[in-house]
């Protein structure tokens, strides 16, 4: 059955790239070759962690006219604020490698094309 | 022929000898120079503690480089600036420079100390570690600036930086500043005991240094939703 779907899709590249009718529809530079790899697709783009911590402690910095000894409570609240967005992005990346929710990581698809690559040189 | 021979008689050596690797596999654990973790009786161990003690039993273990001891003296925050002090990887110039620096600041404080009055004697600070470190604490900048493209153009964006990161970036500061902006004459050892001492009172070069770049984070802190992370 995948081999039956196989050559129809061939029949209709074939049909595509032919200058028996009309214009080519496909004029491939490159072989019509699927790559042994999957693109690293990002994650949703994150916002700037820990913001409002850092303009709390720059409006102390502004008053105290930079003297670090009187923003001392400021400044410990933004290192606090600091670990645990480190902590939370570590645990978010974990949870992505580790649950997929029933769909291979890209990462993970690569390693297992690689270990099956598409034959270049006939054997 | 005989000379062949003979020469397969001696033991073979590898040619290439291992020291220690930099690179090794991630399933190697880092070594545990310092020998109070080892002198905690069995009792006082908490879980995780006991966790890693077996995990340690099975793994295997990275080599210690050279620079790490056990002793009293060992000091990973000083081993970095030696190492970051260090040209063409001549190590003793450098640590002999770190320990005439250290000997100088003692001195300094020292004269200090017995020059002042005695209500100030208790507060003078003689520790030549405790100033290297508090200087240290002092130089290191809160937050840093990261040059990040929207639209086109480069900003400078004030994000937060890791310890690693402010440490290297207070002791570069250091180093740069001590070689630079001194007196030709000067040797390094003065020029760094005069910044320490300098930085440990909060003044200085380097301070001045790191309050500007924490004044221009303040000044481009609307830009600081161009992060993403």
């Amino acid at each position: 059955m995948a081999m039956q779907g196989g050559t129809a899709l061939q029949e209709k590249v074939s049909r595509m790239l032919s200058r028996k009718h009309k214009k080519p529809v496909l004029k491939p530079n490159k072989p019509l070759v699927l790559k042994d790899e999957v693109a690293n697709r990002k994650i949703k783009k994150g916002e700037a962690t820990c913001v409002t911590e850092m303009s709390m402690m720059m409006a102390c910095w502004k008053q105290n006219n930079f003297v670090d000894t009187l923003c001392s409570n400021e400044m410990q609240s933004f290192y606090t604020c600091v670990e645990k967005a480190q902590i939370a992005v570590k645990n978010k990346s974990e949870q992505h490698t580790i649950g997929q929710s029933g769909r291979l990581q890209p990462k993970q698809a690569t390693i297992l094309l690689k270990r099956y690559p598409n034959l270049h040189v006939e054997i | 022929m005989a000379a062949s021979l003979t020469g397969l008689l001696k033991p073979w050596t590898p040619r290439v000898l291992l020291v220690r690797w930099s690179r090794y596999n991630p399933y190697y654990l880092e070594p545990e120079p310092r020998k109070e973790v080892y002198h905690i009786p069995e009792t006082e161990l908490t879980p995780e503690q006991k966790e890693e003690r077996e995990l340690k039993s099975v793994r295997p273990i990275k080599a210690a480089t050279n620079s790490v001891t056990s002793s009293v003296f060992n000091d990973p925050v000083l081993s970095k600036f030696v190492n970051m002090m260090m040209k063409d990887g001549d190590k003793i110039i450098a640590k002999g420079i770190i320990t005439q620096t250290l000997e100088n600041m003692k001195r300094k404080q020292v004269e200090k100390y017995h020059k002042a009055p005695e209500g100030k004697k208790a507060e003078t600070e003689c520790n030549p570690y405790a100033i290297f470190h508090q200087a240290l604490e002092n130089c290191k900048p809160v937050i840093g600036l990261a040059s990040i493209q929207k639209g086109g153009k480069f900003y400078q964006v004030p994000i937060p930086l890791t310890d690693d990161r402010r440490r290297f970036l207070a002791m570069k500061w250091m180093i740069t500043e001590c070689r630079d902006n001194k007196h030709r004459r000067t040797l390094m050892y003065e020029k760094l005991s005069q910044e320490l001492l300098a930085a440990f009172s909060k003044e200085g070069n380097v301070v001045k240094r790191k309050h500007e770049l924490h004044k221009m984070a303040e000044s481009n802190r609307a830009y600081a939703h161009y992060r993403w992370w």
